[in-house]
């Protein structure tokens, strides 16, 4: 950019230079401070993927040691409705991925659109588990010590040993997912406000690139769950 | 890295990658009703891992990202690895310590020696060497000893 | 660049200017509670910090009088249990892991790498009242009857004692944000807001450990974020995870518990070892030796850090096999530490050493670290630590490397930096007082338990077997001559706010752009003008040829010759990544 390596006498601060709204003094060009803000957000996306692993692993050891438990649990699973979630999901990744290509095309309606349909989306899955985890409590299946299976293809669960610990993995798991979905619903939204107020543009779209990242991560999670808890 | 993370995706490839994700959804499920036995775990996994790899690279666009931000990414996906391996390599082999009682260890040593050898007691027959061992076959020789071993 | 760049470098700031600067741009009591400033930020952590330390620092001087006799001296058991543990959760989890990287980390590294701030003013900010309210829920713990878990929280004890556990797992979940949050601040920052010519081989080491620092911070503190979620679950909603009572595994809590304290343990060192470096060189007047070692050992460690939290397991019934595979990586670590420590040491020969107090840390802080980090290697043998763990001799260690490592190393960059925090000078003489009798104390609380531990002292006991009385006393009194030291620093720091002696930008002659390039009391934006950096962060002598001056001959306060400030940059710079 600077090709003139001349210098001009020191002016107090670079003031009068004109920034774009959205750039903080701190930072040089938007160049910067965009990059800034994608590095912060990947080392965040791996925090919460950090904040997984410790399930995960509790996931691994548990079925490694009590495999038949897994199997027989998983199966009271339903996988139709997991199925479902999963697509939905992955829907909702695409329209999050189309609102941001919108975005850099400065195409602002279509970018909301998808960002609304990517709520949508986002509702559908979290109705979908509500069902989910009422079934579930109607028979019992409640997480570590109050566990108790009754009804349905629940009941022979009281006879496994451990069936307990996959519906802990299983609520804390897939309950603290949720719980990134709602957050996701929440970002989601104040964006899609945002660029209906006609904050962003092909210049500035960061908020909506790192919401779009986190969505993504949020995907990803369910991908593994999916078959861990339902499938295998 | 061509210009900084500003690589615009062609809306084909979003929906050309979200075909192969939904694809991959429908093998994961239908493989899951055929009997793999031992394989069934892994085809799961590498099936959930390589549509994550999908979203990954092309919906988080990291494949056109700067380096950096994958090197983030992979240092936090080899973490995770560690943490799985190293617990499981505790809990993959909990109770190899045999000796959890009060013997100590060389008085098990010295135990299964004794059984050992009880084991491998030999028989009387066989250590008979010299001549003298053998007071039955006295009398076909010119016997010289007395028979006092047999009665 | 070209030379006409280098021509037209800024005066020195003006050392005497009674101008603006980042104390008095603006003074109300919200625009402290307000400042997106990282100085700022770094003085309210600097004070609240120094809190903490205190009431923890006095809760160890009450458990060394109740350990100055065998028998029940002035406590019930009960109470010294709790004692020992807000002890230890209050200066782990809320002194030691954020100390320096949120009070010198925040104040200083961006003016290390001629930046302007950190990368997110605003999430720096959150850190600060996300910190906060971990110490909000840690008072609540205390208010609903406390904990005496120890610092570890092992399960199944922890899931059955006291409601203050609840609050006090939740503390250390919200207070491991603010971790978070100011370790992905630095890496970003370190990234991207680096000042042109400051590439990676020119980064001050300190630097250079706030990067490792950040790195484990990130990858680590997430882990007892969930722990600590699991814990209030397994507590709450029964979920048997963790409960053998209900099928589930103790000893997978402390696998998950150490996943996280052994990397703990290097978020507390590695900046230590980032202060050390600066110390040593700037005291010594010379290149550091090996500065891609020091810095890429760093990085080592970090990593390494994650394989050997099994080390602090050997005895809980875990497998053998990983027992044996933690033990012979635990010896691994030992070698990036050792290059640290050689380097050091060679950085100090032929140096012209110059004895402030600031140094007096540093070299305290080389022998006490190397105590620490042999009896690390001893107790990370597996066959040894069999009889040493859950000993005196543990504490021991852990003291020596979290006490005399990183609190001694706090001290030292908090002399070397207090000039430019406060504009003032501390009282040198007192300066050197107090640190003479924070090594001696040190030594006489500590030393005593490696004995003890060896005899078979075990620790977190509130009464123990005739036999030990000598020692024990012996380190109750190293702990009163400790405490007299500390309270000392806290005195003349104190008095030196309104009384010392105004500071110049650069009392130390150092080489770094936070001295060489800034007032003596920063400029809200730090600096007048982006600097250009031209040179490494310890070439005194390329320094000094801008200057002249003969070798070594002006050692001391006397003619100290002070290094150029860096050239400013063309007005827009263009970035390099
Ligand atoms: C030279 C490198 C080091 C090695 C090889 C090492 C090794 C060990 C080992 C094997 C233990 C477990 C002992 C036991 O519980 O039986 C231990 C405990 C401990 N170490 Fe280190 N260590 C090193 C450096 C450090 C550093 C730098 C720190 C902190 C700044 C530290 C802090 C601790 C703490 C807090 C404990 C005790 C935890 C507890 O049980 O309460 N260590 N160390
Ligand atoms: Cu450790």
């Amino acid at each position: 950019m600077a090709t003139d390596t001349d210098i001009a006498p020191a002016p107090t601060e670079t003031d009068h230079h004109d920034h774009p709204a959205h750039l903080q003094h701190h930072f040089v060009s938007s160049e910067q401070q965009f990059d800034s803000a994608k590095l912060g957000m990947w080392l965040f996306l791996i925090t919460e993927i950090l904040l997984f692993s410790a399930m995960f692993v509790a996931y691994a050891v548990y079925r490694q040691w009590h495999p038949e438990t897994f199997v027989a649990a998983s199966e009271t699973l339903n996988v139709t409705m997991g199925t479902i979630n999963t697509i939905v999901l992955l829907t909702s990744s695409l329209t999050v991925a189309l609102s941001i290509h919108y975005i850099q095309k400065d195409e602002v309606k279509k970018c909301i659109y998808n960002l609304g349909a990517t709520l949508v989306l986002a509702g559908g899955f979290m109705v979908i588990k509500y069902f989910e985890y009422t079934s579930k409590f109607e028979h019992g299946a409640y997480p570590g010590g109050m566990f108790d299976p009754h009804g349905g293809h629940y009941a022979q669960l009281a006879d496994v040993p451990f069936a307990s610990q996959f519906f802990s993995i299983y609520f804390v798991m897939t309950g603290i997912h949720g719980l990134h979905v709602i957050i996701g619903m929440a970002v989601i939204g104040w964006v899609a406000v945002r660029a209906w107020m006609g904050s962003f543009s092909s210049e500035y779209y960061t908020p909506v690139e790192l919401t779009g990242l986190y969505w993504h991560l949020v995907d990803i999670v369910w991908i593994f769950l999916f078959p861990m808890l339902y499938l295998i | 890295m061509s210009d900084d993370g500003h690589h615009i995706l062609p809306k084909a490839t979003l929906l050309k990658v979200f075909g192969g994700l939904i694809f991959l959804t429908v093998l994961t499920v239908a493989v899951a009703y055929v009997p793999l036995g031992p394989l069934a775990v892994p085809v799961a996994i590498g099936i959930a891992a390589t549509k994550a790899t999908l979203v990954v690279l092309y919906f988080m666009a990291l494949r056109y990202d700067n380096p950096v931000n994958a090197l983030t990414f992979t240092i936090g996906i080899i973490m995770v690895m560690v943490f799985i391996t190293f617990t499981m390599i505790d809990t993959a082999f909990r109770g190899d310590m045999g000796n959890v009682d009060r013997q100590t260890m060389g008085e098990i040593e010295r135990e299964q020696e004794a059984a050992q050898q009880q084991q491998e007691q030999i028989p009387s027959e066989q250590l008979r060497v010299a001549p003298a061992d053998y007071p039955d076959d006295r009398g076909a020789d010119a016997g010289a000893a007395s028979g006092d071993g047999d009665s | 660049m070209s030379t006409d760049t280098q021509n037209t470098a800024v005066a020195q700031p003006d050392e005497h200017e009674e101008g603006e600067n980042y104390l008095n741009h603006e003074t109300s009591v919200w625009s402290w509670l307000s400042t997106k400033d990282h100085k700022r930020i770094g003085v309210l952590y600097c004070v609240t910090l120094a809190l903490v330390f205190l009431a923890a620092g006095v809760l160890a001087l009450v458990m060394r009088a109740e350990l100055s006799g065998p028998g029940e001296t002035m406590m019930a058991n009960d109470t010294y249990n709790q004692v020992f543990s807000m002890h230890g959760i209050m200066m782990v989890f809320l002194f030691l892991v954020p100390s320096i990287p949120a009070i010198l980390g925040n104040f200083v590294l961006p003016m290390q790498i001629g930046a302007k701030d950190v990368a997110f003013p605003r999430l720096n900010l959150a850190s600060w009242y996300v910190y906060l309210a971990g110490a909000t829920l840690t008072i609540m713990a205390l208010l609903w009857g406390g904990v005496d878990t120890g610092w570890t929280f092992y399960t199944p004890y922890s899931k059955t004692t006291g409601g203050g556990v609840l609050w006090m797992t939740s503390a250390i979940f919200v207070a491991g944000f603010a971790n978070i949050f100011t370790g992905l601040n630095f890496i970003v920052t370190i990234h991207k807001m680096r000042a042109p010519g400051m590439t990676w081989n020119r980064l001050p080491l300190f630097v250079w450990g706030m990067y490792a620092t950040s790195i484990v911070q990130v990858l680590a503190t997430p882990v007892i974020g969930i722990t600590m979620v699991l814990l209030i679950l397994e507590q709450v909603l029964q979920i048997g995870i963790f409960d053998p009572s209900l099928g589930g595994d103790p000893v997978l809590f402390q696998h998950f518990f150490w996943f996280y304290s052994h990397p703990a343990v290097y978020i507390m060192i590695l900046p230590a070892f980032g202060i050390m470096s600066e110390l040593i060189a700037t005291f010594s007047r010379s290149r550091i030796f090996g500065y891609r070692a020091i810095a890429l050992s760093s990085v080592a460690i970090a990593m390494l850090g994650f394989l050997v939290w099994g080390h602090h397991m050997f005895v809980s019934g875990q497998s053998v096999v990983s027992s044996i595979v933690f033990s012979l990586i635990t010896y691994l670590i030992g070698i990036p530490s050792g290059i640290k420590v050689f380097n050091w040491v060679a950085t100090l020969y032929k140096g012209s050493i110059w004895l402030q107090t600031p140094m007096i840390y540093a070299l305290s802080f080389l022998f006490l670290f190397s105590i620490g980090g042999f009896t690390g290697i001893m107790v990370g043998v597996l066959s040894v630590d069999v009889h040493l763990h859950d000993t005196y001799y543990i504490v021991s260690h852990f003291h020596y490397v979290m006490m005399g490592g990183t609190v001694v190393a706090l001290l030292g960059g908090m002399h070397y930096w207090w000039p430019k925090i406060t504009g003032r000078m501390y009282n040198e003489t007192l300066g050197k007082i107090a640190a003479f009798l924070i090594f001696v104390g040190f030594n006489l609380t500590f030393f005593p338990q490696l004995v003890l531990g060896a005899k078979g002292m075990p620790r977190r006991y509130a009464t123990y077997a005739d036999r030990f009385t000598e020692l024990h006393q012996l380190s109750t009194a190293g702990s009163g001559v400790l405490g007299v030291g500390l309270f000392l620093v806290l005195g003349y720091a104190l008095w030196s706010l309104k009384y010392g002696e105004k500071a110049p930008a650069n009392p130390w002659g150092a080489a770094t752009l936070e001295w060489t390039n800034v007032a003596a009391l920063p400029d809200p934006h730090n600096f007048k003008r982006t600097p250009l950096i031209t040179r490494g962060p310890y070439d005194f002598h390329l320094a000094d040829e801008v200057f002249g001056g003969g070798d070594g001959e002006a050692d001391g306060d006397q003619g100290l010759r002070v290094p150029d400030a860096a050239p400013a940059a063309p007005l827009e710079p263009s970035r390099d990544a």
